[in-house]
C-alpha cells in the first residue's frame, strides 16, 4: 500500500534519519520544518498520515494539530513528543490524533502505527465515497 | 427476533432491557405460574367442597394448603412484576441520560462555535498590542512591564477559554467509530506511558497487567485511547503520594473489559450517577471541566458497550468499559 507522509520536525537530524528509513522501505516521505510549513504543503497536496513533533519553535503542535483536522479531516495526525506531558496528551487525543508516541519512538512501532493510521484514512475514505 | 438489525449487535444493552420491561420475558417465563394461579384454586376449591361433605377437618387442612399456595403464587407475580418495572425505570433513566447527553451536546456545541471567533480575534488583538508595546518601548526607553503582564495573563487566560471551547465542540463531535484490529495490551502500555512521569511525580505506580493471550479487539483505536487515557488521568488525580493505580483487560466470547482501578478517595454514593453528567466536577475551577467521563460515556456507547463504575469513599475506584468483540462494521 502506498503512503503519502508528511514528517512535520523542526530537528533537521531526526527529519533526515527518519527520511532514510522511510525511504529504505519504500515509503516516500515530505518533510517540513514547522507547523506553518506543513499547513502550506497541506493546502497543496492530500496527505495519508502526518507525523508532528509536538514541541516546536513557532505554532505549537496542537495548534498545528487543530488547523490539520480543520483542514483534512481525513488525514491522520500521529503525534511524537520528547517530554511526556500528560495535558497535552490529553489534549492531543482529544483533539483527534491517532496516536501519541514517545521519542526516542521505535522505528519499527512508528512504522506499524503509520500503516494502521493509513488503513484508518483508507477505510474512512471508502466508507464516505459509499455517502 | 432473527432478522439481523442493528440493535441485535449489542447483548445486554436496551434489547434486553427492553423484553423485560415490556415483560414479554417475564410473561413466558411464568406461564406456568400464571396458569396455575387460574386452575389451582377452582380444582382445590371442588376438592375442599367434597372434603367438607367427608371430616371438616381435613376440610380445614386442605383450605390452609390453598391459601398456602395462592399466597406463594401472589407473591411470585408480584416480584416478577416488580423486577420489570425496576427494568422498564432504569431504561427510562437511561434513555434519558443518552437524551440529556445529546442535548447538552448539540447547545454546547452551538456555543463553543459562537465564542471561537471572538476569542480567536481577542488572542490575536492580545498578540498584536504585545508587538506594539515592544515598538513603544523601543521608542521611549520606558518600562511597560507591568503592562506586558497584563497582556500575557490576558493571553493565558484567553488560551484557558479556548481549551474549554475544543472541549465543547469535540465533545459534541459525532464519530462513527472505525473499525480496526487493535492490539489492546500495546494501546493500553502507549497511554500509560503518557501517564507514567506524571506518576512517578507523585509517587504513584501505575501497573498493566494484562493477559499475554489477549485477543486483538476490533474497535476504534484513537477513540478507545481516549477513554483509557481519560480514566488513568482521573485514577491519577484521585491518588495520593504513594498510591496504586492498575489495568488490568480480561476477553470471553463477546466482551472484552478492560477495568482501571485506583486505591485513591473514591466517589461518594450520591456523586455516583453524577460523574457521568457533563460539567460534573469536584475539581477546582480550572483544574477539571467535568467533561471527561461524559465523553468517555460517549465514545463506548458508540462503540457498542458500556462502562461501568464501582467506588468505596476512602478506599478507591474501579472502572470497567466493557466492549463488545463482535461488531458489524456500521454501513
Ligand atoms: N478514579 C476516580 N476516583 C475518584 N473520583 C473520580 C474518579 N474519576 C472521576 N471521579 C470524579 O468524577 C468527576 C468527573 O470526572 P470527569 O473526568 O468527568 O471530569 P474531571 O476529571 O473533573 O474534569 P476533566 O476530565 O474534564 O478534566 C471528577 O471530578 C471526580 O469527582
Ligand atoms: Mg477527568
Amino acid at each position: 500500500m502506498d503512503i503519502n507522509i508528511l514528517l512535520v520536525d523542526d530537528e533537521a537530524d531526526f527529519v533526515e534519519t527518519m527520511t532514510k528509513r522511510f525511504r529504505i522501505r519504500k515509503l516516500p516521505v515530505t518533510s517540513a520544518g514547522s507547523g506553518a510549513e506543513a499547513l502550506k504543503l497541506l493546502d497543496q497536496q492530500d496527505f495519508d498520515v502526518v507525523i508532528l513533533d509536538v514541541r516546536m519553535p513557532g505554532m505549537d503542535g496542537l495548534e498545528v494539530l487543530r488547523q490539520i483536522r480543520a483542514k483534512r479531516p481525513l488525514t491522520e495526525v500521529i503525534m511524537l513528543t520528547g517530554h511526556a506531558s500528560l495535558d497535552a496528551g490529553m489534549q492531543g487525543m482529544n483533539l483527534g490524533a491517532y496516536d501519541y508516541v514517545l521519542k526516542p519512538a521505535d522505528f519499527d512501532e512508528l512504522l506499524d502505527k503509520v500503516r494502521r493510521a493509513a488503513e484508518r484514512k483508507a477505510l474512512n475514505v471508502s466508507a464516505q465515497s459509499r455517502g | 427476533m432473527s432478522a439481523p438489525n442493528p440493535g441485535d449487535s449489542r447483548p445486554g444493552g436496551a434489547r434486553e432491557l427492553l423484553s423485560r420491561a415490556t415483560g414479554a420475558r417475564v410473561w413466558r417465563e411464568h406461564r406456568l405460574v400464571l396458569w396455575l394461579h387460574f386452575l389451582v384454586p377452582p380444582v382445590l376449591a371442588i376438592l375442599v367442597e367434597a372434603a367438607t361433605l367427608a371430616s371438616p377437618g381435613h376440610a380445614t387442612l386442605l383450605a390452609v394448603a390453598v391459601f398456602l399456595l395462592a399466597a406463594c403464587s401472589a407473591r411470585g407475580l408480584m416480584t416478577s412484576l416488580s423486577a420489570a418495572e425496576e427494568a422498564r425505570n432504569a431504561l427510562n433513566a437511561q434513555l434519558i441520560q443518552s437524551q440529556k447527553l445529546a442535548a447538552v451536546g448539540e447547545l454546547s456545541a452551538g456555543i463553543a462555535h459562537e465564542i471561537n471567533n471572538p476569542i480567536a480575534i481577542i488572542a490575536q488583538e492580545t498578540e498584536w498590542a504585545t508587538h506594539l508595546l515592544t515598538e513603544a518601548e523601543k521608542a521611549t526607553g520606558g518600562d511597560f512591564s507591568e503592562v506586558r503582564d497584563s497582556l500575557r495573563e490576558i493571553r493565558s487566560q484567553v488560551d484557558r477559554c479556548k481549551n474549554i471551547t475544543h472541549k465543547l465542540l469535540d465533545f459534541a463531535r459525532k464519530r462513527e467509530p472505525v473499525l480496526q484490529d487493535v492490539d489492546v495490551t500495546r494501546l493500553v502500555d502507549d497511554m500509560a506511558r503518557l501517564v507514567d512521569k506524571e506518576a512517578s511525580y507523585k509517587d504513584v505506580t501505575l501497573s498493566r497487567s494484562l493477559p499475554e493471550d489477549l485477543p486483538k479487539l476490533r474497535t476504534d483505536a484513537p477513540l478507545l485511547r481516549q477513554v483509557v487515557l481519560n480514566l488513568m488521568t482521573n485514577a491519577l488525580h484521585a491518588v495520593g503520594k504513594g498510591g496504586m493505580i492498575s489495568v488490568t483487560a480480561q476477553a470471553d466470547e463477546e466482551f472484552m473489559e478492560i477495568r482501571v482501578t485506583d486505591n485513591g478517595h473514591g466517589i461518594p454514593p450520591e456523586n455516583l450517577d453524577k460523574i457521568f453528567n457533563p460539567f460534573f466536577t469536584t475539581k477546582p475551577p480550572g483544574q477539571g471541566t467535568g467533561l471527561g467521563l461524559s465523553l468517555c460515556h460517549n465514545l463506548v456507547q458508540g462503540m457498542g458497550g458500556n462502562i461501568l463504575v464501582e467506588s468505596q469513599v476512602g478506599r478507591g475506584t474501579t472502572f470497567t468499559v466493557r466492549l463488545p468483540r463482535r461488531l458489524s462494521q456500521p454501513a
